[in-house]
């Protein structure tokens, strides 16, 4: 197929899954709550409807800079969908993307003006901290692959069997990450309510409806990466099929969890990191 | 050990004479990505904070006036060229100085600002930075004088790691540490961001993180497990 | 048209182009890639600001001096 076409499908496919999936996040959260919820296509038909929706920009942003920062989303996703699905490239490149969708969130709230953006975003800075199980799984991944190539570690694995079974806890330091990047989750500082939306606050209309597209390509492409590293070899229904589980599993924390203040979810977090680093360490070891 | 297992492919060397800068697409992404924001950076304005006023219910803005905007967006522009640099090269000693530049100007970007909650923070992180400065530099050093090169494409073609290597290269990561200002070194660097001026905050912000990112890549080219 | 419509048509009608450019000439690996990278987000946005919906013309400046003017 031609390269392009391969491209253009996955980034389709990924807007379109993320959204469903993320849709089916709220669905899973309310019916625990006992209360009936959104439809489950519900993410997907707000994204189109903000496109069509009246945006005015803010006096006080920080033009062209204001709405550039959106399209940075979009960039970064979009690169890592080539370098997913399309490619299978190098993992330490998608810890570079994990990075500047931490830039992104941090100045997306800076750059109107606004109070609620300004605490998002020094809340983006703090909770840049959870970073640090992410070094530390793709650490852990090259001392027991030897690689960084996701088709390498997908070969390891047709080969040595699921790094699920042999790295748990840098699977679960991963699960956390995913954790800390779902809607409502205990770690969701930057979007948490006390703050309106965070850094979304600002990018109302058509911005919202953008970021809304690049965070739905973000979630299915943080759910392939995990299947991928931890279990790999899987084929399209398998994927799917791993894709809802996980999403169900975050809806249930999410459900019963608070959002944890933003010095106890930096902390969690950098515990969890740190009882997943050195229990990975040991496990390696022996 | 083949640097492609880190970073993809290299795509292409420059060598110019003793510094080679090197492609792989992992670096050219981070380069390219800290290009586009450096030239966002320079032809963006800056926001005004809208701030609660006391004793009334009006909102009052908070401004970055025309002279501090010129001197930080200079500023930011050379910190996003120098994170940029940092990105490709290929040689220790170059990304040690590209790393004290971006902590140097990182500072720069926020010491305008006339607000002192800022000011004490970007006081206290200049010292960090200047404290880390020694043992980015010595780690560099004690893996020259390890390896015998400072190029990273030799050192990966080194096949063992010796003890002093190790160590230069804790040295080095715990400098970086400081120069850019991570969490647990220094994590009130938040507060710095509390300013006006958004687009120069990133530079500083994306600097620290690419660096970062940059810096895992060069442990494992010197570092090798197996 | 306004400044805003004519510079979102400009790119967008671009991005279209280039994108169709690369499915059907099919150019080497790295050009597809840039081409993706840099084409596909500006196209959806472009096509955003074309589709988004306009206020009255009046109103425009109300609504972006809204936090010192209250409503």
């Amino acid at each position: 197929m031609n390269l392009m076409a391969n491209i253009l499908l996955n980034v389709i496919i990924s807007f379109l899954v993320g959204s469903v999936l993320l849709g089916l996040q709220r669905k899973v959260m309310a019916r625990i709550q006992m209360r009936p919820g959104p439809p489950i296509i519900q993410h997907l038909l707000h994204t189109f409807k903000f496109f069509l929706k009246e945006s005015a920009f803010p006096k006080t942003a920080a033009m062209p800079f204001y709405i550039a920062i959106t399209a940075m989303l979009c960039v970064i996703w979009v690169a890592a969908v080539i370098v997913g699905p399309v490619t299978e490239g190098s993992l330490l490149l998608f810890f570079a993307i994990y990075a500047i969708h931490k830039i992104v969130e941090h100045n997306a709230g800076s750059s109107s003006g606004s109070p609620y953006g300004k605490l998002s975003c020094v809340r983006a800075v703090f909770s840049a901290a959870a970073e640090v199980p992410l070094f530390a799984v793709l650490i852990i991944i090259y001392l027991k692959t030897g690689t960084m190539i996701l088709s390498n570690i997908v070969t390891y694995q047709n080969q040595h069997g699921a790094l699920l079974l042999s790295i748990p806890l840098a699977a679960l330091m991963f699960f956390v990450l995913i954790l800390s990047k779902s809607p409502y989750s205990p770690f969701a500082i930057t979007k948490g309510k006390d703050i309106v939306s965070g850094y979304e606050t600002e990018h109302f209309g058509l911005l919202r409806g953008y970021l809304m597209f690049s965070e739905s390509i973000a979630w299915y492409m943080l759910l392939w990466i995990f299947l991928t590293v931890f279990i790999g070899g899987l084929n399209p229904v398998g994927y799917l099929i791993g894709m809802v589980v996980i999403t169900a599993f975050v809806a249930f924390i999410n459900a019963l969890t608070p959002i944890l203040n933003p010095n106890h979810s930096v902390m969690t977090q950098v515990t969890l990191a740190f009882i997943g680093i050195v229990g990975s360490v040991i496990l390696l070891l022996y | 050990m083949d640097i492609s297992i880190l970073g993809g492919p290299i795509l292409g060397i420059i060598p110019l004479g003793d510094i080679v800068l090197y492609f792989t697409p992992f670096n050219l992404f981070m380069f390219a990505a800290a290009l586009a924001f450096t030239a966002l950076i320079a032809i963006s304005s800056t926001e005004s904070q809208v701030e609660a006023e006391f004793g009334t219910l009006k909102n009052r803005e908070v401004k970055v006036d025309k002279a501090e905007f010129k001197l930080r967006r200079f500023l930011a522009i050379v910190c996003g060229l120098a994170t940029a640099g940092a990105m490709v090269t290929g040689d220790l000693f170059d990304f040690t100085l590209f790393v004290t530049l971006i902590g140097i100007v990182n500072i720069g970007i926020v010491a305008a600002v006339k607000e002192i909650d800022v000011l004490d923070a970007a006081f206290q992180y200049g010292l960090i930075a200047m404290i880390g400065t020694l043992p980015l530099f010595g780690g560099a050093a004690l893996v020259l004088a390890a390896t015998g090169t400072i190029s990273l494409l030799q050192i990966v073609q080194i096949p063992y790691t010796t003890s002093l290597m190790a160590f230069g290269s804790i040295l080095f990561f715990l400098g970086v540490a400081g120069e850019t200002g991570v969490a647990p070194f220094f994590a009130t660097k938040a507060e710095m961001f509390r300013t006006p001026g958004s687009p120069f905050l990133l530079i500083i912000h994306l600097s620290s993180l690419l660096v970062i990112v940059r810096t895992i890549e060069i442990l494992l080219i010197i570092n090798k497990p197996f | 048209m306004d400044k805003l419509k004519a510079v979102s048509w400009f790119i967008f009608v671009i991005s279209v182009a280039s994108i169709l450019y690369a499915l059907i000439i099919n150019p080497p690996n790295w050009i597809v890639y840039a081409i993706s990278i840099v084409f596909i987000p500006l196209s959806i946005l472009s096509f955003g600001l074309l589709s988004m919906a306009r206020g009255k013309k009046e109103e425009e400046e109300d609504k972006r001096k809204e936090p010192f003017i209250g409503y």
